[in-house]
C-alpha cells in the first residue's frame, strides 16, 4: 500500500497519519486538537444535536428555544471541527505523497516558516472569521430555523414545547384568508412606497444638485448648507415633529399652510391614502439631501471640456444634460441609489414613528400604512406570532436580495471595463 | 482513492455524532439534576429578587425591612416599568437573572399563564376575601390563583373647576353633550374622551348591553361569544357618534396622537372635562389646572358608564429560585397594613376592601372617585384572545368617529376581523 493511502487511513484518528509520516510535533498538535474538541464540546454537541432534532421532550425541563439555539451552535462548532479534521487528512495525504515520490519532508522549522508565511492571512483573519460565524451567521440561522417551527403564544416555553412543522407556516401565509389578504395588501403598499418615495428623493436630490451647480448661481455654499439641513437633524426627531405638523385639526400644515391657500383641512392621519401621501412627501424631504451631496460631488468631477466641446457642436442645454450630465451621475451613484431603494423597503422608523402604521383598516391585521417590516414588528410584539414573523422575514429578505442583485447586475458601475 | 478516504473519515465522524445524539435525553436528565442542586444552594443563602414599579419602590421599603428581619432573608429590589416586566421575564427568567417576585398588569395574566411564566399560588380563601372581587378575579385564570392585587386603576372624569362650577357639573353623558354644545367654540371644548378606542368607548357600549367577551357557566371568558356588535353596542356607538358628528371633539383627537391632544387641551385649560386615569392626577396639577375628580357620568338609559379596571399585582415567577418564600412575601406585601402604607407613600389606590372606608383613602377625592367608579367597572378580559380585540375594535371606532362608516356596519366588520384573527392566532391551541 502506498504511504499516502496508509497515512490518510490512519488519520481517521487525528494526528496518527502525521505520526506515520514521522512528523511528531504536528501529529501531537492534531491529536491534541481532536481530543480537546471532543472533551470540550462533547456534552454540548450531544445536547445540541439531541435538542435540535427533538426540540425538547419534557416540560418544563426543556426550553425549546434554548435547545434550538444550542443545536445551531453545535452545528457551527461541528463544521469548524470538520474543517480542522479535513486539514488533518489533507496534510497526511500530501506528506504521504511526498514520501511515495521519495522527496524529503519539511523539517519542523520549515513547517513553522511555511505556516507563518503562507498562512499569515488566515491567522490574522481567523478571529474575525470566528466572530462573523457567531455574530452574523448564528442569528440568521436562528431566525431561519424559527420559521420552520410552530413557535407562537401557545407553543412557547416554558409551559409548552416548540415543534418542527416544516413549511406549514409559509403555507399559512398563503392559505389562511386573513393572512393572505393582509400579506398582499402590505406587500403591495411596500413596493409602491419603496418605488415612489425613493424615486422622489433621488430625483429631487439630483435636480437640486444640478441646479445649484450652475455657474450663474450665487451663494452656492449657503444654498448647499440649507439643502443639507434636513439630513443634519436626527431623523426620528424630524418624523415626530412632522407627525405633529400633519395632525388633522391642530397641525400647522392644515391650519396655517393649507388654510392660507383656502384649501380645506386634509385628513392626513385618519385617511390611509392621505397618510401614504404624507409619508412619501416626508421621506422625499428626509432623503434628498444625501443624494444631493453625493451628486454635487460627482458634478465637480465632470470635466468642463466635455461641455465646451458640446457647446461648440451646438448642443442645447437639455442635450448636454441628457447626454453628459445624467449618464455621468448615474454611472457614479447607481450603487447608492440601489441602497436607497433597499433602505426604504425596510424603512421601519418613519412608519412606526409617524403614526404606527395607522390608520386602522377593517378586515386586516395590519394598519393602512404598515410596510412588511412594521407588520412583522406588530406580529411579534402584539400577537406573539414568532414563527409567522420569521417566515415573513425570510420572504422579505428574498425580495430585497432579489431586487438588489437584479439591479446591481444591470448597472454599469459593476461591469468590468 | 483520496476522495474515498475523505468520505470514509466524514462518515465515521458523523456516525460518532449520531451515537452521541442517541444519548441526549439521559445526559439532560443529569443536567436537570444539576440545576435543582443549584436551586438548593440558593435556598441556603436565602435571597429574594423583587421587581418593583418605577418610582414606587419607596412604598414597600419599610415592609421589606420587616420581612427581611422576620425571615432572615436578603431582598434586592429593582425598579422597572411595570408593563415591561413580563416581557423581560421571558428572557431573564431562563437565564437565571430574573426576579422571584414581580408586578404586572392584570389583563396580561392569561397570556403569561399560557406561556407558563407565572407560578400558581396557594392562597387561602381568607386571604383572598380581603381584596375587592374585581381585583381578585383578575388574578384568577382557569380557577387558579396566580397573584395578589396591589393596586387598582380605573377611568374617572376630570373637570376644570374654572370652566364648570362644582354645582353645575353634569352627571349624565347627555348633560355633558348639551354643555359641550354650549362650550365648544374655536379652540375651546366641553367634554373630551378618546371614544375612538375600545378601552374608553367600552364604558358606553357596555352600559347599553355590549360586551367584549361573554362568560360561560363557570365565569370564565368565552372567546366564541363576542358582544361588540349586539344591539346594545350599536346603540352605544351611535350615542358616541353624535359627539363627533356635531364637531364636539376636534378631529385630531382621533388616532395615535389623540391621547396627547386630549392631555394638552385639558392642561391648557381649553377643555372643560376629560375622561382619563389616575395617572394624570400629578401632571394635570403641575399644569396648574384647578380640577375636580368624579366618577364617570350616567348614560341616557340610567346605567352608569362603566370602565375597564386595571389591576396591578404581585406575582411569583416560575423561575423563582425560592418559590415558597416568594409566595409568602407576596401575601405579606399585599396585606392590609402594607397596602395602606404603600398608598400613603405612592398614592396608588389599593385593592383591599377594608381600606375603601379608611379615612386615609376616603378623604382623597381622587381615590374616592376611583373607588366609586370601580363599582361600575369590569375587568379587561385576561384571556390571550383579548390581544386580537384591540386593533380591530379601535379600527371600527375610528371609522365611526371619522364618519366613514355607520356604527352597525363598522362593528360587524370588527367582530368579523376579531373572529378571523382569533381563528388565525389561537386555533389549535
Amino acid at each position: 500500500m502506498q504511504h499516502r493511502t496508509k497515512a490518510s487511513l490512519l488519520s481517521i484518528i487525528p494526528g496518527f497519519g502525521q505520526f506515520y509520516n514521522k512528523q511528531w510535533v504536528k501529529g501531537l498538535v492534531f491529536l491534541g486538537f481532536g481530543g480537546a474538541f471532543l472533551f470540550a464540546f462533547g456534552d454540548m454537541l450531544n445536547m445540541g444535536y439531541w435538542g435540535i432534532f427533538t426540540l425538547g421532550t419534557e416540560v418544563p425541563r426543556d426550553n425549546s428555544v434554548f435547545l434550538l439555539a444550542q443545536g445551531i451552535i453545535a452545528i457551527l462548532v461541528t463544521l469548524l471541527g470538520l474543517l480542522v479534521y479535513y486539514l488533518n487528512f489533507r496534510d497526511a495525504y500530501k506528506n504521504g505523497e511526498l514520501r511515495d515520490k521519495n522527496r524529503p519532508l519539511s523539517s519542523l522549522r520549515k513547517q513553522y516558516h511555511n505556516l507563518v508565511e503562507s498562512g499569515y492571512p488566515y491567522v490574522v483573519s481567523g478571529p474575525s472569521f470566528f466572530i462573523l460565524v457567531f455574530a452574523v451567521i448564528f442569528p440568521i440561522l436562528f431566525s431561519l430555523a424559527v420559521a420552520f417551527t410552530n413557535y407562537d403564544l401557545y407553543h412557547s416555553p416554558p409551559a409548552n414545547l416548540v415543534d418542527w412543522v416544516g413549511f406549514d407556516t409559509f403555507a399559512k401565509i398563503f392559505t389562511v384568508d386573513i393572512w393572505r389578504s393582509t400579506f398582499f395588501d402590505v406587500l403591495g403598499w411596500t413596493v409602491i412606497w419603496t418605488l415612489v418615495a425613493t424615486t422622489l428623493q433621488v430625483g429631487l436630490g439630483i435636480l437640486l444638485a444640478v441646479v445649484v451647480n450652475q455657474k450663474d448661481i450665487h451663494f452656492k455654499r449657503v444654498v448647499r448648507t440649507v439643502l443639507v439641513l434636513p439630513w443634519a437633524v436626527p431623523g426620528f426627531v424630524t418624523i415626530l415633529i412632522f407627525a405633529g405638523l400633519f395632525n388633522d385639526s391642530f397641525g400647522a400644515i392644515n391650519n396655517d399652510i393649507l388654510a392660507f391657500f383656502g384649501i380645506d383641512a386634509i385628513p392626513w392621519l385618519t385617511n390611509a391614502a392621505w397618510s401614504k401621501l404624507a409619508l412619501i412627501l416626508m421621506q422625499g424631504w428626509l432623503g434628498f439631501p444625501y443624494i444631493f451631496l453625493v451628486t454635487t460631488g460627482v458634478l465637480q468631477s465632470i470635466p468642463d471640456d466635455l461641455y465646451e466641446a458640446a457647446t461648440i457642436d451646438g448642443a442645447s442645454i437639455f442635450a448636454k444634460f441628457k447626454h453628459i450630465t445624467m449618464p455621468m451621475i448615474l454611472l457614479a451613484i447607481a450603487p447608492i441609489i440601489i441602497t436607497q431603494y433597499t433602505f426604504n423597503f425596510n424603512n421601519f422608523n418613519i412608519i412606526y414613528l409617524f403614526n404606527g402604521g395607522g390608520p386602522a383598516v377593517p378586515g386586516s391585521t395590519a394598519g393602512g400604512t404598515d410596510i412588511l417590516v412594521s407588520w412583522i414588528y406588530k406580529l411579534t410584539m402584539q400577537s406573539s406570532q414568532y414563527s409567522l414573523a420569521a417566515a415573513l422575514t425570510i420572504l422579505l429578505s428574498v425580495f430585497v436580495i432579489g431586487i438588489a442583485l437584479w439591479q446591481f447586475r444591470r448597472t454599469n458601475s459593476f461591469k468590468e471595463d | 482513492m483520496i476522495r474515498f478516504k475523505k468520505y470514509l473519515g466524514l462518515i465515521s465522524f458523523t456516525a460518532l455524532l449520531f451515537a452521541l445524539v442517541a444519548c441526549g435525553p439521559q445526559e439532560s436528565d443529569g443536567d436537570s439534576g444539576d440545576s435543582s442542586d443549584s436551586s438548593e444552594n440558593a435556598e441556603e443563602t436565602k435571597e429574594l429578587t423583587v421587581w418593583a414599579d418605577i418610582d414606587k419602590s419607596a412604598g414597600i421599603e419599610a415592609a421589606i425591612a420587616v420581612f427581611e428581619e422576620e425571615h432572615d432573608v436578603e431582598i434586592e429590589v429593582i425598579e422597572k416599568a411595570y408593563a415591561q416586566q413580563v416581557e423581560d421575564l421571558r428572557l431573564d427568567g431562563p437565564a437565571g437573572t430574573g426576579p422571584d417576585v414581580f408586578t404586572m398588569p392584570g389583563d396580561q395574566i392569561g397570556t403569561a399563564v399560557t406561556e407558563g411564566l407565572l407560578k400558581e399560588l396557594d392562597v387561602s380563601e381568607d386571604v383572598q376575601s380581603i381584596y375587592t372581587d374585581v381585583a381578585m378575579n383578575s388574578q384568577i385564570y382557569d380557577g387558579k390563583v396566580y397573584g395578589l392585587p396591589k393596586a387598582v386603576e380605573t377611568n374617572v372624569l376630570f373637570y376644570n373647576k374654572d370652566l364648570v362650577s362644582e354645582d353645575e357639573v353634569p352627571t349624565t353623558l347627555d348633560g355633558w353633550y348639551e354643555l359641550s354644545l354650549e362650550l365648544t367654540e374655536g379652540e375651546n371644548y366641553g367634554l373630551l374622551a378618546l371614544f375612538d378606542q375600545i378601552y374608553y368607548a367600552n364604558g358606553v357600549l357596555s352600559g347599553y348591553g355590549g360586551y367584549v367577551f361573554g362568560k360561560d357557566a363557570d365565569g370564565n371568558f368565552d372567546p366564541t361569544d363576542i358582544g361588540l356588535n349586539n344591539e346594545g353596542a350599536i346603540e352605544g356607538a351611535e350615542s358616541i357618534q353624535k359627539f363627533y358628528d356635531e364637531g364636539l371633539f376636534p378631529s385630531g383627537l382621533v388616532g395615535e396622537q389623540g391621547i396627547n391632544v386630549l392631555d394638552s387641551l385639558f392642561s391648557e385649560g381649553k377643555a372643560a372635562a376629560v375622561i382619563s386615569g389616575p395617572w394624570n392626577l400629578g401632571p394635570y396639577e403641575e399644569a396648574g389646572i384647578n380640577y375636580g375628580v368624579m366618577k364617570l357620568p350616567e348614560l341616557a338609559n340610567g346605567e352608569n358608564m362603566s370602565a375597564f379596571v386595571g389591576v396591578k399585582s404581585y406575582n411569583v415567577s416560575t423561575y423563582a429560585k425560592n418559590p415558597e418564600l416568594a409566595e409568602e412575601f407576596v401575601e405579606f406585601i399585599t396585606n392590609e397594613e402594607n397596602s395602606k402604607t404603600r398608598y400613603e407613600i405612592t398614592g396608588e389606590v389599593p385593592a383591599v376592601k377594608a381600606l375603601a372606608e379608611d379615612p386615609v383613602v376616603a378623604e382623597s377625592e381622587a381615590a374616592q372617585a376611583v373607588a366609586q367608579q370601580s363599582q361600575f367597572s369590569e375587568l379587561t378580559p385576561s384571556i390571550p384572545e383579548m390581544n386580537e380585540v384591540w386593533t380591530p375594535a379601535d379600527a371600527a371606532l375610528q371609522t365611526i368617529a371619522t364618519g366613514k362608516a355607520d356604527p352597525e356596519e363598522a362593528l360587524n366588520q370588527a367582530v368579523e376581523t376579531i373572529e378571523g384573527q382569533i381563528e388565525a392566532n389561537h386555533a389549535g391551541q
